[in-house]
């Protein structure tokens, strides 16, 4: 098909490079979509369709029982409550203090304040592993195994340095002369901050919600490791937790993947809009 | 009465410093222009008086309350930006009435106060827009509006016309100056453009180096230069320089220029001393070439409709002098002429470039 085209008669020279770039995006995109396919697949099918007909067989009828099961189930609901309760306050609390530093080290440096902020931004180079023995004993310490607390502080730490990295750069487009004028005007710094540059960083703003929602929701290492019980378990845990109720069952699974996955898609969906760039256009200059 | 008085006002930046011992005062309602080149301090000095910047020396007294040390906030001046710096978010109306609203002013009283605005700078009809929507004309106005909103004190402009184009800025020129006699209030406002600095001011402060060369009315600056800076950087075309050197002969005073003499008359300058002698273009004359202190030859001709501009060579000076005349000489290049450099129009100053 490929060289077929090349060798059509044309009046341009034939650049075959968009030909190549697209099949191997084609290829990309079809290996990343795969396993999303095979577990719709295997949620709209039968236990038995899926032992008769393997995983990749495209069913005959779509069974919604899975999802009927899942949806129904007082464990699932636990779940996804306990994943709330870690995402909304750590999501939350990271992005907050991740605008207060990234707002000083843009616009309030002092002495020293660019040490600090690389110190800061290598936090992000640590490997979770090297952590995990230290951190299990400190909260053992405090008696907060099998509780929610962990995840929620260990989340919010583990997402300030990537919200003041990106909160510093974002703020620092925002022309110094706009939060001068706003103190002239009669505003405190903390005013400048959420009357000027937050509503100018939105972009930025929307970008680290669904980032840290998405990271916090998706993890399964922490919840793992500091939760024991049903009732304190995230969804994550809770899928794999799932197996050990029904034999291998490959289909609610499935089904709960799916829904577990949903909350990530509505947030990417609502704060994709404010994806936008040019916010501070118009700011200064003729 | 003062408005505003700097006392001994310094500011250093690391090692560096960059305003030095300035004093000035400022009466009610007046309008003074700092001028002077690019990075010579004079934004500098505008964000000492909002308090933007600490001095590092001195005091600062707006309306007899000593305000060295307190916050921008409390200090009741306004300051217009060189790039306006409008919220972009926010709708012009928001913009004007921003410090009201954080004031915690009454709703119904920001709309009526902005509203009043609005009229006076002519922008009532772009009240819902935002900054990005406007012409550069008019984001001024909206950036002043905002100033004149909250009834300060004093009113800073910081080359608040430079972004827009020669037309505009001649017609947003004359609106400041309306805007100047309907408010009666005490304006300071800084150019680098000596044009701008002329057509509006009250007094004009001459800014080089971080220190005051001289502060006057445009005119007093014009005609009665304290030092070459200042009579170098006021006017234009600018003053010509010729060195030279003074001499004596039978009693009198002469001015050596290469191969020309000039009388003058000052008798207590001595023998030897090396001089230079300012000229403006307007004070040269033109003679038959025989007639003249200097001969010179014409290089180029700029003919500006209601003059010509005359750049001349002359044995005198390295550099062309330049000669402002009638347009409808009929003078051409290459021509010889006589200059005469009226003596009561020539302004002598020593090397250091002060008045002699
Ligand atoms: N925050 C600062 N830190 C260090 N040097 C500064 C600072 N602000 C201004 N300067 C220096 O002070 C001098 C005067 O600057 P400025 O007042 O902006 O000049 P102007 O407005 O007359 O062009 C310049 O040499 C500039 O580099
Ligand atoms: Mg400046």
């Amino acid at each position: 098909m490929v060289e077929q085209v090349a060798t059509l008669p044309s009046s341009r020279e034939f650049n075959p490079w968009p030909v190549v770039v697209f099949t191997c995006l084609l290829v990309l995109a079809g290996l990343f979509l795969a396993p999303t396919i095979g577990v719709i697949l295997s949620s709209i099918k039968t236990t038995r369709e899926i032992a008769e007909g393997g995983l990749w067989n495209i069913p005959t009828r779509l069974f919604l029982g899975n999802f009927v099961e899942v949806l129904a189930n007082p464990a699932v609901h636990r779940y996804f409550l306990n994943t709330l309760l870690v995402t909304l306050p750590a999501t939350a609390a990271s992005i907050a203090l991740g605008v207060l530093a990234g707002y000083v080290f843009a616009k309030l440096p002092f002495w020293g304040s660019n040490l600090i902020f690389l110190v800061l931004i290598s936090g992000m180079f640590f490997p979770p592993q090297v952590i995990l023995i230290p951190l299990f004993q400190f909260f053992n310490s405090l008696g907060l195994i099998d509780t929610l607390w962990p995840i929620i502080f260990i989340h919010t730490a583990l997402g300030i340095p990537i919200c003041t990295l990106l909160m510093r750069n974002f703020f620092a487009t925002v022309p110094n002369s706009l939060r001068e004028a706003a103190i002239l005007e009669g505003a405190n710094e903390f005013q400048v901050l959420t009357r000027v540059a937050l509503p100018l960083s939105l972009p930025a703003l929307a970008v680290l919600a669904t980032l840290q929602f998405t990271w916090i929701w998706n993890d399964f290492l922490w919840p793992l490791i500091f939760t024991q019980s049903d009732e304190k378990r995230t969804i994550m845990v809770g899928i794999v937790n799932l197996k050990g109720q029904y034999s291998v069952a490959w289909g609610v699974q499935g089904a709960l993947s799916l829904v577990a996955s949903l909350p990530t898609l509505i947030v990417f969906l609502f704060f994709q809009r404010y994806f936008i760039k040019g916010m501070t256009m118009g700011a200064v200059k003729g | 009465m003062a408005n505003l008085i700097l006392k001994n006002v310094s500011k250093t930046f690391g090692e560096t410093e960059v305003i030095k011992a300035v004093n000035l005062e400022v009466s009610n309602g007046e309008f003074v222009v700092f001028v002077g080149p690019s990075g010579c301090g004079k934004s500098t000095l505008l964000r000492l008086i909002t308090g933007l910047e600490e001095v590092t020396d001195g005091q600062i007294i707006i309306e007899d309350k000593d305000v060295t040390h307190l916050k921008p906030s409390k200090r009741e001046v306004a300051m217009v930006f060189q790039s306006y710096a409008l919220f972009p978010h926010l709708t012009v109306a928001e913009n004007i009435g921003f410090g009201l609203k954080l004031a915690k002013v009454p709703k119904a009283e920001i709309v009526a106060r902005v509203k009043e605005v609005a009229s006076v700078l002519r922008v009532e009809s772009l009240l819902a827009r935002k900054p990005r929507q406007l012409s550069g004309g008019q984001r001024q106005r909206v950036a002043i509006g905002r100033s004149i909103i909250r009834q300060p004190k004093v009113f800073l402009f910081d080359e608040p016309l430079s972004n827009l184009d020669a037309a505009l800025r001649v017609v947003m020129r004359i609106e400041i100056t309306r805007l100047h006699q309907n408010l009666q209030a005490t304006m300071i406002y800084v150019t680098h453009d000596q044009t701008e600095a002329m057509t509006l001011a009250d007094r004009i402060v001459v800014l080089n180096e971080g220190r005051i060369e001289q502060v006057g009315a445009p005119l007093e600056l014009y005609e009665k230069p304290a030092n070459k800076f200042v009579a170098g950087f006021i006017g234009s075309p600018a003053m010509n320089f010729i060195k030279g050197t003074v001499e004596t002969a039978d009693e009198r005073m002469f001015a050596r220029l290469g191969p020309h003499v000039m009388e003058i008359n000052k008798p207590d300058l001595k023998p030897g001393l090396a001089i230079e002698v300012g000229i403006r273009p307007e004070h040269i004359a033109i003679v038959a070439p025989e007639e003249g202190t200097l001969t010179a030859e014409v290089e180029i001709i700029e003919k500006l409709g209601v003059e010509s501009m005359l750049y001349l060579k002359t044995e005198a000076s390295q550099d062309l002098l330049t000669v402002r005349t009638d347009p409808r000489q009929t003078i051409r290049t290459g021509e010889r002429l006589g200059l005469k450099l009226p003596v009561s129009e020539c302004h002598f100053f020593d090397q250091k470039g002060n008045l002699v």
